[in-house]
């Protein structure tokens, strides 16, 4: 490989660069063979190895040069400075203006806050009734009506049918029940999971922003 | 023996070695290679770092009948040197304590 098909070749793999940023590339490595001299054209491209992990190289630090998302972060940063910066003043007359419009949103948010409570609670009774109840209750009707079926030996037919209807409340029941385990193993956890996460979060955050203050006193 | 490179005492090097004096590519591989073990295409990407953070600007001067690019460093680039010194100072003396004793 001599210089031109050494420069073709590095062209081809910054193909996808932009234009700007691949004609400086491809002019900084013109340069560096000019400044080398013809006389050691071949061990700079000894030295450069593959054009291809040249460019790989040039195309790695491309791509995290682009991926820069810092400018919504700062811009959020100064947001909470400029509203730390509200004088305490200002901050009484602003919470007794808000004292009309907040009693009210704050009943609001109490009641809804309340009905909230409740339909986890009815959730949580419905939850525990198809959980415990049914199955139960099916294996309950299941033996009641087997032992039903023994008074009834005067009559075998209907003895029979009680005791069939019995059998299977009572394999209803226990399918019900190993169902209802298995549903237990599968969500339980995940959503005991979910309820700490939310109840940890303003934990959290008020614990984080304390913790950045501190970083800034210190 | 030799160590592996950080990045950002690479980016110190370079902001060195083109404080001293306005300085090309090649060039700037030759004074970098003196002192570390680098391959030769690792300061392209570099340079080309520095310049976009404002590091480092470029000019074209005319050499033996072509154009040369030319590495300057900027106010900013300074700055930041300074603080490359500082935190290879204190780097320095840590290893150094534990080296040969405090």
């Amino acid at each position: 490989m001599n210089r031109s098909e050494y420069m073709a070749a590095l062209r081809r793999a910054l193909s996808v660069l932009p234009e700007e940023e691949r004609a400086n590339a491809l002019r900084y490595y013109e340069e560096y063979f000019d400044d080398a001299g013809p006389e050691n054209e071949r061990k700079v491209i000894a030295d450069l190895g593959a054009p291809e992990a040249v460019a790989a190289q040039i195309l790695a630090d491309y791509r995290e040069l682009t991926a820069v998302p810092h400018p919504a972060g700062g811009a959020a940063a100064e947001g909470r400075r400029r509203w730390r910066g509200v004088s305490p003043g200002l901050l009484i007359v602003l919470v007794l203006l808000a004292i009309p419009v907040g009693l009210p949103l704050l009943g609001l948010l109490i009641g809804l806050a309340a009905a909230a409570v409740g339909i986890l609670a009815a959730a949580a009774v419905t939850a525990f009734c198809l959980v415990v109840v049914v199955p139960f209750a099916l294996v309950a009707a299941g033996v009641a009506l087997c032992g039903f079926s023994f008074v009834l030996w005067h009559m075998p037919a209907s003895a029979l049918v009680t005791l069939g209807c019995g059998l299977v409340s009572f394999a209803l029941g226990v399918l019900t029940a190993l169902l209802m385990i298995k549903l237990c193993t599968l969500f339980v956890p995940p959503l005991v999971r979910g309820l700490v996460a939310i109840v940890r979060w303003p934990v959290d955050r008020l614990r984080g922003r304390a913790r950045r203050n501190g970083g800034g006193i210190g | 023996m030799s160590y592996p490179i950080a990045s950002s005492l690479l980016d110190g090097i370079v902001l060195a070695v083109v404080e001293r004096e306005s300085t090309y590519g090649y060039r700037i591989t030759q004074d970098v290679q003196k002192v570390l073990d680098i391959s030769e295409s690792t300061l392209y990407p570099v340079l080309r770092r520095l310049q976009k953070d404002g590091c480092l600007t470029t000019y074209d001067a005319a050499y033996a009948g072509r154009n040369r690019r030319y590495y300057q460093i900027t106010e900013h680039g300074r700055a930041r040197l300074r603080q490359h010194r500082i935190d290879w100072q204190n780097y320095k003396s840590g290893i150094d304590a534990i080296f040969f004793g405090g």
